[in-house]
């Protein structure tokens, strides 16, 4: 380590650039590795398929990156304070599944029916939050119950069925500015996959510029001591499971917009996903440390894998058991990443 | 005596161990008879846990030698110790909670059926019951480990030690969390074991032990041994001589600072039962100095004031306003600061040392209700500054720093936060000589601007010397108050030692 320049007076201390430096090293460093396999991975795809660089192919990936990106976005923050979502799949088509049968089947406005999407979504994490802390159970029970009950409640909500159904009277068709949502363009560049970025740089700038996304970092990173510094740890995990099921709404909504239609089994399984495009983007899985940065590259590289594995016409089934041993093997690079150079600077 | 006639049983030559930064045993020699119970002595730090962990095989000597039964052995293992016959009884218990007794004590080596290979229960549990009338248990061999309490436990330790044909024992503080009742029945299975010609060595810091059990007395200090005596010549005055020492060192500066008005009052607090109904207060620019040995309740007093575990009464006053204090979110509000025992407790290690600084005083950084990145930069530089840090810039990992320097941190952020009354709870311990000198610099510094220190320690040379007052805690009660210079490290030892405000020596309870 850099143990020379030992800094006795305000002259020596180095002037770093403060953006680039904020959680202790430098961002380019920590955001290299994750950097390096996305390219690697593109300029392999590249290589091994004559479709993969195409215009329609690349927009085509970064809309369906996108409600993954978002869903992995919140469960960035949830991470950051050692803990885990398992529940945003399900929230975000309980979420969907609420306001698309509120709007058109009931013919709720528009406007008051994103609301209550986002409302659902937030009041799932609020409740996953609310438990966690106050009832003292482990994350990880506490959002599997989620993951089953909000299943269940977009079941009751859909009875079952893709929404708006055709086996009742609708009031309304799902409204054109939610399919502009997950179907539109922005700038030239698919609307969802705009509204992912968004949500990246807004949870980037919460958690780098806010007082709550310091606390996220310092409660995952040692968490009797934050609460010896006055942190209320309670409040920043309830902020960050909040944060996780709004954001599983917002997900919903992009992707109901895109289906042009919501079901209680959208998002099946998004959750492994989520936390693998997480991890991927160089997030301690225990909490502490990582960059939204890290997850945009992350979850980026996740829908390009799956990308490549359709486009080199690898069979669906295969396609899951490569998913799941490309996750599975990123951690455990990761873990002995963080063992191999512990301690060191 | 017939003593110097026998040969000893385990013997120590010239151990020296060094930790970083730590001469934890300089050339400490020691010896053992069988059936002999030898009592060692020391403050914290003076190298008993150091000699008992070399014994029990879980650090190693960097030089000298051991002998048992006359013949060089060596001991690079916890498994060495267990094979040459010396056996620790953890003070923190090492029983697995949802095993039986039986299991417990046979963990390892359960009998099997040399037919089918499954375990032979029946012999598991009778030999058991033989190991538990040893040691004077009568209770169900098929009980759970974790429905015992304290000193049963303790005793299953040893019976399962006695099993492995263990001739050595090693005892640290063993009776620190039992009940009478429960020492008594310790003290006559240890007067059992001396008489089958087990060897015991006993760590304590209470006094009336030594006489109570001790055939020699060994004392430790920094390090080396001060002496071995008989228990015939230990008289309580003088151990306690050995152990504190009489070289009045300077090392620890010292400001004298005009008191002024009351910065922290507490009146009747009490936690459970380890701490009753203690009242005291501290002024402004005061440092008060709260003595205590383990298990007094000075961390639980230290902890219960800042609102890390909540007291059961007791009103706490800052600067003359009751505050009732819930979290140490309302200590800090309330202006309280706190370092604590464990350093690496209080530092978010994955974090930035700037960062670190500022958790408590994160509000009065923001601008439009965001972090002022500039601002919380110049203040850590800053604070580099004053108190000497060394890192490379303000957003090195804190992991990356030494320890004195991560100390500081610590100390930094309740500069930061502009705490009116700092409690500070070991804050030297673990940190060099020279790391020490800076806090107690900080200590008076902060005194003299007005703060109220509040400064909980159980080593004794540095709380006579940077209390401007001096409480002494024992059994969760405050059993006696000296102002500084008034006492001598003997006073407050008997006190601290005895846990009764009768005097010195008597047998706790």
């Amino acid at each position: 380590m850099s143990k020379s320049g030992l800094a006795t007076g305000t002259g020596q201390v180095p002037a770093t650039p403060m953006a680039y430096r904020r959680q202790g090293r430098s961002v380019f460093a920590t955001l290299a590795g994750p950097a390096t396999g996305l390219l690697l991975l593109i300029t392999m795809l590249a290589i091994a398929s004559p479709h993969f660089l195409t215009r329609l192919n690349l927009l085509n990936v970064s809309r369906q990156a996108a409600t993954n990106i978002i869903l992995a976005a919140g469960q960035s923050l949830v991470i950051f304070t050692g803990g885990i979502d398992l529940s945003v799949g399900s929230v975000m088509a309980l979420a969907a599944s609420t306001a698309v049968v509120a709007i058109t089947h009931h013919g709720l406005h528009l406007w008051l029916g994103i609301l209550v999407c986002l409302l659902v979504g937030a009041a799932c994490g609020f409740v996953n939050g609310l438990i966690i802390t106050k009832g003292k159970v482990p994350d990880f029970i506490v959002t599997l119950g989620m993951l089953s009950a909000a299943r269940g409640l977009a079941l009751l909500v859909t009875d079952g069925m893709p929404v708006p159904s055709h086996y009742v009277a609708v009031r309304a068709y799902m409204p054109r500015q939610i399919i502009a949502l997950g179907a539109g363009e922005v700038l030239g560049i698919p609307a969802p996959f705009f509204i992912a970025l968004v949500v990246v740089f807004l949870t980037w700038f919460l958690s780098q510029h806010t007082r709550t996304g310091r606390h996220l970092y310092a409660v995952g990173g040692n968490r009797e001591a934050a609460r010896v510094s006055g942190i209320n740890v309670d409040h920043a995990k309830l902020a960050a499971y909040t944060a996780s099921g709004l954001l599983a709404a917002v997900a919903g909504l992009v992707l109901a917009g895109r289906l042009n239609s919501a079901n209680a089994h959208m998002g099946t399984g998004a959750e492994l996903n989520a936390i693998a495009s997480v991890v991927m983007g160089g997030t301690n899985l225990f909490g502490g440390e990582g960059s939204l940065g890290g997850t945009l590259i992350g979850g980026t590289t996740l829908s390009v894998l799956a990308n490549g594995l359709n486009l080199l016409a690898v069979s669906p089934f295969w396609q899951q058991v490569a998913m799941g041993l490309v996750v599975v093997s990123v951690v455990v690079f990761d873990q002995w990443r963080r063992r191999r150079f512990a301690g060191r600077g | 005596m017939l003593e110097t006639m026998r040969q000893p049983l385990l013997e120590l030559k010239d151990i020296k161990k060094t930790y970083p930064g730590v001469q934890a045993l300089k050339k400490v020699d020691f010896d053992l008879y069988p059936g002999e119970l030898h009592f060692l002595l020391g403050e914290n730090g003076a190298g008993k846990s150091t000699l008992m962990k070399i014994l029990s095989g879980s650090v190693q000597k960097d030089s000298g030698t051991i002998l048992l039964d006359g013949r060089e052995i060596a001991i690079t293992s916890p498994r060495d110790a267990d094979r040459h016959g010396v056996a620790m009884v953890y003070q923190e218990l090492s029983l697995f909670p949802a095993l039986s007794i039986a299991e417990n004590i046979m963990a390892g080596r359960l009998p099997r059926r040399n037919l089918t290979g499954t375990v032979d229960w029946r012999r598991v549990h009778a030999e058991c019951r033989e190991i538990l009338k040893g040691v004077g248990l009568d209770i169900s061999t098929t009980t759970l480990a974790q429905d015992l309490g304290v000193g049963a436990s303790q005793l299953i330790e040893i019976g399962k030690a006695i099993s492995r044909k263990a001739r050595v024992l090693l005892l640290d503080e063993p009776t620190s969390a039992l009940s009478v009742h429960e020492v008594e029945r310790l003290f006559s299975i240890i007067a059992d074991l001396l008489g089958r010609g087990i060897a015991i060595i006993y760590v304590s810091h209470k006094l009336a032990e030594v006489s109570r059990l001790a055939h020699r007395v060994t004392v430790l200090r920094d390090g080396e041994k001060v002496g071995t005596l008989p228990v015939n010549d230990a008289s309580e005055a003088t151990l306690i001589r050995m152990m504190v020492g009489r070289e009045v060192t300077d090392r620890y500066p010292k400001e004298i600072v005009p008191i002024g008005k009351p910065a922290l009052e507490v009146e009747k607090l009490s936690l459970g039962r380890r701490v009753r109904n203690v009242s005291f207060s501290v002024r402004e620019g005061e440092v008060v100095g709260v003595f205590g040995l383990r298990g007094s309740g000075r961390t639980s007093l230290a902890r219960s004031l800042f609102g890390l575990e909540p007291r059961d009464g007791g009103t706490i006053r800052v600067q003359g306003r009751l505050t009732d204090i819930r979290s140490p979110v309302d200590a800090i509000r309330a202006g309280l600061g706190y370092i604590t025992e464990e350093r690496k407790l209080g530092l978010v290690l994955r974090m930035g040392v700037a960062p670190n600084m500022t958790f408590a005083s994160l509000g009065s950084m923001l601008r439009y209700g965001l972090i002022d990145h500039a601002k919380e930069r110049q203040a850590a530089l800053g604070l580099v500054e004053r108190l000497r840090i060394v890192t490379p810039h303000v957003h090195q990992l804190v992991e990356f720093l030494s320890g004195g320097s991560q100390q500081k941190v610590a100390l930094a952020r309740w500069l930061c936060a502009r705490a009116r009354v700092l409690i500070m709870d070991e804050p030297t311990r673990g940190i060099d000589v020279g790391a020490k000198v800076e806090v107690y610099r900080f200590l008076s510094e902060q005194a003299r601007e007005g703060a109220g220190v509040l400064f909980f320690s159980s080593e004794l040379p540095e709380v006579m010397s940077i209390s401007d007052r001096i409480l002494v805690m024992a059994q969760g009660e405050l059993v006696a108050t000296f102002n500084g210079g008034e006492s001598t490290s003997d006073d407050i030892m008997a006190y601290a030692a005895g846990g009764s405000t009768n005097g010195p020596g008597g047998i706790s309870s």
